[in-house]
């Protein structure tokens, strides 16, 4: 039976990462090649020796497709590419291609100059893996080769997500990668058609999950950033240039309206010239409406939010400041924090995940002293929040997306199987589907029950309904008789008397004779007559005639007695048989081998 | 990009939004799948919801956000989100459910008809909630029980649709244990144990029996406290052996446990009267605020009223606090029926913490910040 294979790399429990082989059509397609950020050693990376277990990629892997620029689903990328060793087509989005280099680079200054790691890509090594991307429109089905399409639809969650429809033939697997099923403030909300993919692959930790309100994590953004003013603190906002960054300053603009606040919120210069970049990526990816209420809206049209100057960080007063990097790594937004840190009525905000190493993860992570450079150490007085405005679909977002695709299988990653078999349930009673769940390093084979259509011709059609019966039904098959003609690529069923035709061959009949030799001393006649009997005792459901031409037929079969040459006692038995009864046949000599009754 | 339309910021600063960022301390927002009638704590940290369609349904329990329940740590916790961590499937609607104190067991009933059926929610290794038997009931009546546990050994539950057939059954063998003595026939609205073997039967009616699962003896009536053909009722447990009962018109009167024949306090609540069913309403006592109770399904929010300032002549009273939260960010559209609330709980120990259900299949989880404390 035809399968599909699923296995997501990884060991153990592990979800910190997203690395998935699917084998489909003969094909092998990588999705996501993600860094598992909770470890310091290989650990970190997929463990790729699944595959192979030395050399390079290239020839076991037909394509690698990344889904977003998030570093769990493309932080080994580089390393993949150009330690491991992989030379073939990498698929992702225009914005994701765009963004992806600059995260990887980041991460691996951070990793490499201030953990002094050294297990780790260059940043040769990723330009060299960027040139072997080829970037996807949403909704354009493209060619890996002549069996394989992919096709990227829009997932929300970040810039640039993808959802991806993976197709041979006429199997199909549409992966998700990480997406929201209800609109977020500049993204909308992930869409994909009703592809009927055999099997449609997410995350299990969505389908347990039961998200707050985008609503209220923006009013505890708010009420924060607010109650830090009224008490006369400054709020650092650390954002990377993008999305969530613009996002949370047209909330606070809004705000400041209809507050009618008059403390200065600023946005950092590094900003600026980041967000004009990438803001040109963004208008081809969002719709009209989004252009219109969200990206038209941009840095230079706020009437609350200015530029900032680092002169600004000692004024007194209460101020709101989004300074890049975002895990407070460098550069601007690591200046004003220590300017700001020792004060205990300022706050700053981390809207999103920090990697080890950086002073964002520290101080995420409790630490109230931090060690600087020149040994000085730094007192965190102020006060940090971690809040989380990432769009996540969740258990009901999972229900909607498999209403829309309608998947004939569903696989779902990173979960405990022994755990889920409620939500496995869940699955298989509302849709009528199989739900898998496979374990790190552990391979799904999904059957696949691909239809394949076939042209019958009409005049086989009409001689199958001159026989009766009922009509063709597909809760009732019926065998039927016919030979296929497999051209180019279409397929036909015809007779097989046209098949010979087109074929200009001529029918031939197959006939098989056997002599059998029995000791009889009755006349020929007699001995013939014997023989019918016999038979006509044994073979109680043939059909068994004496015909006046000296012969006995069961069925289509020919018996003739003639008296052998050599002995006047001896008779010799013709069989006569044509191919289509040679069951019959064998018996009937085996049978007549054994003589006669007396 | 499909047809969902992303929602202008302009939308969401509206008035009540404003206002909240000053009347709670937290708010956190949540949509199920299909609505709850019930909301029951089964630990400090987990709570069951289910379903109440007439076909198949679901049972959840589920895990409280993690930045909820930190404390110390709450501001470095991002974790916002309810985890489903155990789920079963009821044949059923669940109108009624109850967790037994001491196990991993909840009693649910259908409010078709008074048998009750038991569930094991379920241990670290499995997210399965099952089924594992069911408890016959004796009333002939339409209406579904009304259930009640507390801590004991082996394991027991009180249940009953009417007056007359509440009855205390232990779970393994489902032996019966106490019979509750009264013919009166009238439908209960509540049962609840107000101490180890003392507990509350409360009638739609208003009428009231304080009886004990020691005794025989027949139980303490207290008749209805106003003239209004619907009540509710809630008890508190000592040191304040406070009972409330409220009627669809919008009364409430206060009484002591030891002497339910007298009023202590009565009020006119700030509610519309417009017709109700005996499982629209919910009043509670707020564990850890003495003299405060919570109402909901008189109005279309939750209602917080200060008992404290109440006197025995009855007078009017504002609520203390209302939760208009779930008609505010209402799921329905125009035209379609109005959200009403179909369940409340307060926290069993944070003293302002709040969960609310409604019928859009909406559950908030709220902090809110008392307004006399500025």
């Amino acid at each position: 039976m035809p399968e599909i294979k699923v296995t997501p790399l990884g060991a153990g429990q592990d979800v910190g990462r997203s690395c998935i082989l699917v084998s489909i059509g003969g094909k092998n397609i990588m999705l996501d090649c993600g860094m598992h950020m909770g470890y310091n050693d290989d650990r970190r990376f997929p463990d790729f020796s699944y595959i192979t277990q030395n050399g390079r990629l290239t020839d076991f892997l037909d394509c690698v497709i990344i889904s977003h620029f998030h570093l769990d689903h493309c932080g080994a990328l580089p390393y993949m590419s150009e330690m491991v060793g992989y030379d073939g087509p990498i698929y992702m989005t225009h914005p994701t291609k765009a963004i992806c280099p600059i995260l990887l680079e980041d991460f691996r200054k951070i990793t490499v100059d201030k953990k002094g790691e050294t297990n780790f890509f260059t940043s040769q090594m990723i330009k060299d893996c960027m040139k072997k991307v080829i970037p996807l429109n949403l909704h354009q089905t493209v060619q890996v080769d002549d069996e394989l399409e992919i096709k990227a639809y829009y997932a929300g969650h970040v810039l640039g997500a993808a959802m991806v429809h993976i197709k041979v033939g006429s199997e199909s697997v549409v992966y998700t990668g990480d997406y929201n099923m209800t609109p977020d403030r500049h993204l909308g909300a992930a869409w994909i058609d009703k592809c009927r993919p055999d099997i449609l692959i997410s995350e299990s930790t969505y389908a347990t999950t039961i998200r707050d309100s985008k609503r209220c994590r923006e009013r505890d953004f708010l009420k924060k950033v607010h109650e830090t003013i009224e008490r006369g603190g400054k709020v650092l906002i650390p954002v990377f240039a993008l999305g969530r960054a613009q996002e949370l300053c047209i909330l606070l603009e809004t705000f400041w309206e209809r507050m009618n606040l008059k403390a200065p919120i600023y946005f950092s210069t590094g900003l600026t010239e980041k967000a004009n970049h990438y803001y040109k990526l963004f208008i081809t990816w969002t719709n009209q409406k989004i252009r219109k209420t969200f990206v038209q809206r941009n840095m230079f049209e706020f009437k609350h939010i200015k530029a900032f100057d680092r002169s600004y960080a000692d004024n007194p007063g209460p101020m709101v400041v989004f300074a890049t990097p975002g895990m407070l790594h460098a550069g601007q937004s690591l200046q004003i924090f220590k300017k700001w840190a020792g004060n205990d009525k300022n706050m700053v905000i981390m809207p999103g995940y920090c990697v080890q190493g950086t002073i964002g993860h520290k101080i995420l992570n409790g630490q109230r002293k931090l060690e600087m450079e020149g040994r000085s150490t730094l007192d965190v007085k102020l006060q940090v929040e971690y809040m989380s405005f990432s769009a996540h679909a969740d258990a009901k977002g999972i229900m909607q997306l498999i209403r829309m695709a309608e998947p004939r299988n569903m696989l779902l990653v990173h979960g405990e199987a022994a755990k889920m078999e409620f939500l496995k349930g869940k699955i298989e009673q509302e849709f009528s589907i199989d739900c898998y769940m496979p374990a790190n390093g552990e391979t799904v084979a999904v059957t696949t029950n691909p239809s394949v259509p076939v042209d019958i011709s009409l005049n086989l059609l009409k001689r199958e309904m001159t026989l009766g019966g009922p009509l063709p039904d597909p809760k009732k098959p019926r065998t039927m008789h016919g030979t296929l003609i497999m051209k180019e690529n279409s397929l036909k069923l015809v007779s097989s008397e046209q098949a010979l035709k087109e074929l200009g061959l001529n029918e031939h009949q197959l006939r098989f004779t056997c002599r059998v030799q029995l000791q009889d001393p009755h006349s020929d006649s007699d001995t013939l007559h014997r023989i019918y009997t016999h038979l006509k005792s044994v073979l109680k459901d043939y059909t068994i005639q004496h015909l006046p031409d000296g012969t006995v037929m069961v069925e289509s079969i020919v018996i003739k007695v003639s008296s052998s040459a050599e002995d006047a006692n001896a008779k010799v038995l013709l069989l006569s048989w044509s191919y289509q009864d040679e069951d019959l046949g064998s018996y009937l000599s085996s049978l007549l081998k054994k003589g006669l009754p007396t | 990009m499909g047809e969902t339309e992303a929602v202008e910021i302009d939308d969401i600063l509206d008035d009540w939004f404003i206002e909240s960022l000053k009347s709670y301390k937290d708010l956190h927002v949540y949509q199920l799948e299909h609505p709850t009638q019930i909301i029951e704590w089964t630990s400090g940290k987990t709570v069951c919801v289910a379903g109440y369609s007439s076909g198949k349904n679901e049972i959840l329990e589920l895990r409280l956000p993690l930045k909820l329940l930190a404390d110390e740590k709450k501001s470095l916790c991002a974790e916002r989100d309810f985890k489903v961590v155990h789920g079963g499937f009821s044949e059923g609607p669940v109108c009624c459910l109850t967790h037994i104190p001491g196990t991993r067991c909840v009693v649910t009933n259908d409010g078709l008809t008074s048998d009750l059926q038991l569930w094991d929610l379920g241990a670290d290794d499995t997210d399965v909630i099952r089924k594992t038997g069911s408890l016959q009931g004796t009333s002939v009546s339409q209406a579904g029980s009304r259930i009640a546990a507390r801590l004991s050994s082996p394991p027991q539950v009180l249940h009953g649709a009417q007056s007359s057939s509440v009855q205390l059954t232990q779970l393994g063998t489902g032996q019966t244990l106490y019979r509750l003595e009264v013919d009166s026939t009238e439908p209960l609205s509540s049962l609840k144990f107000v101490s180890e073997t003392a507990f509350l039967a409360s009638c739609c009616d208003g009428t009231v029996y304080l009886a004990d699962t020691r005794t025989s003896a027949p139980p303490q009536a207290s008749p209805p406290p106003g003239e209004c053909a619907l009540w509710w009722t809630d008890a508190s447990a000592a040191p304040q052996c406070s009972v409330i009962r409220l009627s669809s018109s919008g009364q409430a009167v206060v009484s002591d446990l030891r002497n339910l024949g007298g009023a202590l306090c009565r009020a006119q609540l700030d509610v519309q009267t417009s017709p109700r069913k005996p499982e629209d309403v919910t009043v509670a006592w707020a564990p850890a605020l003495d003299g405060c109770f919570s109402v909901s399904g008189l109005s279309g929010l939750v209602q917080i009223y200060d008992s404290a300032g109440w006197r025995a002549e009855p007078q009017d009273a504002s609520p203390l606090f209302q939760h208009a939260g779930h008609s505010v960010s209402s799921q329905h559209g125009d035209g379609s029926a109005p959200v009403f609330i179909t369940t409340h709980v307060w926290h069993p120990e944070r003293p302002r913490t709040v969960l609310s259900a409604a019928s859009d299949g909406s559950i908030h989880v709220w902090d809110w910040v008392d307004p006399q404390t500025n």
